[in-house]
């Protein structure tokens, strides 16, 4: 007996030495990148102006930002959250009216003509800060780009902006676009906002409406061995459910930005040979909101706004709409900011007596039928978390004798409905944060913005005092000072509720195991990803 | 009473009855059984069937009770079939009997319109219709009905046709009956059987439409509807099959009953005229 033990220890002993053998090649080869393979991944939308100097969002830079880079793009560990890409060093002067950008030497466009500094005063001046949605408000003040020589850009403003501000909007609204090909013509004409011309990794290649879009290694790349991959392809595949069966049939090998639905995510993560991954998206992060119609006299009314916020229950929300992939919010700056976030702000934690005990104490008793009055909410179209808190958030306000109407729309027409015709009460938005509340979060409660913005103050609310802070911290160049401006602003908005944070979350991507170099930056799925490989 | 013995002699018209006569209790009682808003949040989020037996079909993805979303969704499937049938079958009615009995110029004018109507695919019709409009319950009623109208019409103008030869029209106009009143009065009673017997086909139809409507997000979003709780089920179809599967073969039945009950109705009615 003894005798048959010890020989079958031994066996099992030998067959782990063979098993670990034959394994550590592929180990090893895991922590170099492998040169060459194709990438085949989920594509949800087809964006058609891939320009993303004058449409900087994320169903863009997801495509192109591949092929046409910012000056600098956001980093885990790099000197304020930042590692330099066109740009080697960028310095604010201290009056806040210029910034001095250093460029990145030997970097040639794709159709080999060399990049200077004139292309990046080009793209400033004539795209960013005139015709890109984002670029509009952060470039405001910008007057001139002076270009002492090729490697050297350096940004004049006529009022003294924060660098803090332009550091933060880097990443996301610096796009460069080649001069020589945008100086003829009319900028939202040229073919090349269709077929991107950049400075990239990737060159773009070709793209079938409906199929996918491809694109191919750029061989003239500046960094060194970079790209690793030979060709990047985006199959288009609009039905979510189709991105999970399509990675398991190992037809793809990536699906970013939640392609695959939260709810197949427990499922997926069991299958061999596939990783769910979290990370990679901390620098993009949507905000559940509820949008209100100040015009109701009702909404008007700051009880109502607090008796709605003590009626939504933000666990719930994240851990049956999001299954745990979100965070609760407590105000507009999302909890996973490392420079603004305070959680020193007013909090409404889920209590439907005290709901309940506010209207009435506003003046809106139930009537007979168990209602107070009647709303008409608008989901946005655009993810199913949000049309599911649609949902939720109907029962939640039955549960307080608020009755909501849902109305569905499609993406153009919900445009329409709440930023240009007010035609709302409640709406259920997702706003992106994008690393400085200047960029796209305080515009969500100004006043004063002209009908038609999307993704601004359409509902009507008008707050003198914090228009004041917005204005003020606009101009503060003391990077404290401005950060505490900030902590204030969202003490401010918690306190009034121009409108409701709900939760923030981020995207999940899945991935074959083959892949590497995943989400090693904050922005990682709208990066450029010079150094993704294939393995194996 | 004979026709109804008739009509419960085959097998077909014994089961689509009773599937039919399920539904409209499950319709009826819905309101009795799930007081309250069937989409108000009854339990933990994606129970599945036959686990907690106050929630005996699992729940959905926000924890709604599933068998109370059935229940509900019965009495919207059903109001939308037979409302757009009606419709469907008065419009048809009424201008099959008008471009019959009239003739001449008003047939061909009318009949080409229903020429229009016929050759664009009803869904796609229904699909514009709800877009513009936008989702109510109203809306995709009309929208199942404008596609719906021209079978009847044109089986109302064939009937028409034959009848206004008939002797008794004849007399009915000796006697100074206005031609209208002679229509709808005289006519369209005598034109209505072979039309009526297109509206099992139509609330099929109907059913169907009004659930790939809901499908594709255009139903009415305020109300529970089969569609809608399959398109619902869709994204967790690989995790909780149940979701889809449970509208999906309550629809199949409907559809499956509906048309049983209606061919019973043709063969009785078919027996009948052939004794006669």
């Amino acid at each position: 007996m003894s005798e048959l033990t010890i020989s079958r220890r031994g066996l099992l002993a030998g067959s782990a030495l063979l098993l670990a053998s034959t394994a550590l090649p592929t180990i090893g080869l895991a922590q170099t990148p492998k040169k060459g393979g194709r990438l085949v991944l989920a594509a949800d939308s087809e964006p058609r102006n891939l320009n993303p100097a004058i449409v900087a969002s994320n169903g863009v830079f997801f495509i192109s930002s591949k092929i046409v880079e910012t000056l600098a793009e956001a980093s885990f560990d790099g000197k304020d959250g930042l590692q330099p890409r066109l740009a080697l060093s960028w310095d604010g002067a201290a009056d806040g009216l210029s910034v001095t950008f250093k460029l990145r030497d030997g970097v040639k466009w794709h159709d080999r003509k060399p990049f200077t500094s004139a292309d990046v005063a080009f793209s400033a001046l004539q795209i960013w800060k005139p015709l890109q949605n984002l670029g509009r408000t952060v470039f405001k003040d910008l007057e001139a780009v002076d270009t002492p020589d090729e490697l050297t850009a350096i940004f004049k403003f006529a009022k003294p902006t924060p660098f803090q501000l332009i550091r933060n909007a880097l990443p996301a609204l610096s796009s460069v676009v080649p001069k020589h090909l945008y100086e003829v013509g009319k900028i939202e004409d040229n073919p090349a906002n269709n077929a991107p011309v950049g400075t990239g990794p990737f060159k773009f290649a070709e793209y079938k409406a409906g199929q996918y879009y491809r694109l191919t290694r750029n061989d003239a790349y500046w960094g060194k061995d970079e790209p690793y991959l030979d060709e990047i392809v985006y199959q288009v595949l609009p039905d979510r459910t189709s991105a999970a069966a399509a990675l398991e049939a190992e037809e793809i090998q990536l699906a970013a930005f939640s392609a695959v639905p939260l709810a197949d995510l427990d499922r997926i993560s069991k299958v061999p040979g596939l990783k769910v991954i979290t990370k990679g998206y901390e620098g993009l992060t949507y905000q559940l909101v509820v949008e209100i119609n100040h015009r109701r006299k009702e909404l008007a009314d700051l009880k109502v706004r607090q008796a709605i916020a003590h009626a939504i229950d933000k666990d719930f929300v994240v851990k049956t709409i999001f299954l745990g992939y979100a965070a609760t919010a407590t105000g507009p700056v999302p909890k996973n900011d490392p420079q603004f976030y305070t959680a020193d702000v007013e909090t409404y934690p889920f209590d439907v007596a005290k709901a309940n005990a506010l209207l009435d104490e506003a003046g809106y008793k139930r009537t007979d039928d168990g209602k107070r009055f009647s709303l008409k909410l608008l989901p946005a179209p655009y993810f199913n978390e949000t049309k599911q808190f649609g949902d939720y958030l109907r029962q939640a306000l039955a549960a307080i004798g608020i009755e909501a109407e849902i109305v569905n729309n499609d993406a153009a027409a919900h445009i329409k409905a709440i930023y240009t015709d007010h035609a709302f009460d409640l709406a259920v938005g997702p706003p992106v944060f994008r690393g400085d509340p200047a960029i796209s979060t305080t515009i969500l409660v100004q006043s004063g913005i002209p009908d038609g913005v999307p993704f601004s103050n359409q509902g009507g609310y008008k707050n003198a005092e914090l228009d004041a802070l917005i204005a003020k911290a606009s101009e503060t160049l003391d990077t404290s000072a401005r950060t505490d401006l900030y902590k204030e602003f969202q003490k401010k908005v918690a306190a009034d509720l121009p409108l409701i944070n709900v939760a923030e979350w981020s995207f999940i991507s899945v991935a074959r195991d083959t892949v590497g170099n995943i989400a090693n930056n904050p922005r990682w799925a709208v990066s450029n990803w010079a150094d993704t490989y294939l393995a194996g | 009473m004979n026709r109804l013995r008739r009509f419960f002699h085959t097998p077909e018209a014994i089961a689509g009855a009773s599937i039919l006569a399920l539904l409209i209790v499950m319709a009826l009682v819905a309101p009795l059984l799930f007081s309250g808003d069937p989409q108000a949040i009854a339990g933990p989020a994606l129970l599945p069937p036959f686990q907690d037996w106050s929630l005996p079909l699992g729940t959905d993805r926000l924890g709604r009770d599933v068998l109370a979303e059935l229940f509900h969704g019965a009495r919207t499937s059903l109001a939308v079939g037979l409302a757009a049938a009606a419709a469907a079958l008065f419009i048809g009615a009424l201008v099959g009997t008008l471009a019959g009995f009239a003739g001449g110029l008003i047939d061909e004018m009318l009949m080409r319109v229903t020429d229009a109507f016929q050759t664009v695919p009803s869904f796609l019709l229904a699909l514009a219709f709800v877009s513009i409009v936008g989702p109510s319950l109203g809306a995709v009623v009309a929208a199942i009905a404008l596609g719906a109208w021209t079978g009847p019409a044109r089986v109302a103008r064939a009937e028409v046709l034959s009848i206004r030869e008939r002797d008794y029209v004849a007399g009915a106009r000796v006697i100074g009956m206005h031609p209208l009143e002679i229509a709808f009065r005289e006519v369209l009673p005598n034109a209505l059987p072979p039309v009526l017997a297109l509206s099992s086909v139509i609330v099929a139809a109907a059913i169907l439409t009004e659930a790939a409507l809901s499908f594709l997000g255009l139903g009415d979003p305020n109300r529970v509807t089969w569609g809608g709780m399959i398109a619902e089920g869709r994204a967790v179809l690989r995790s909780a099959p149940f979701l889809s599967v449970v509208p999906g073969i309550a629809l199949v039945l409907t559809v499956l009953g509906v048309y049983l009950a209606g061919e019973g109705v043709v063969e009785s009615t078919a027996v009948r005229r052939s004794l006669s």
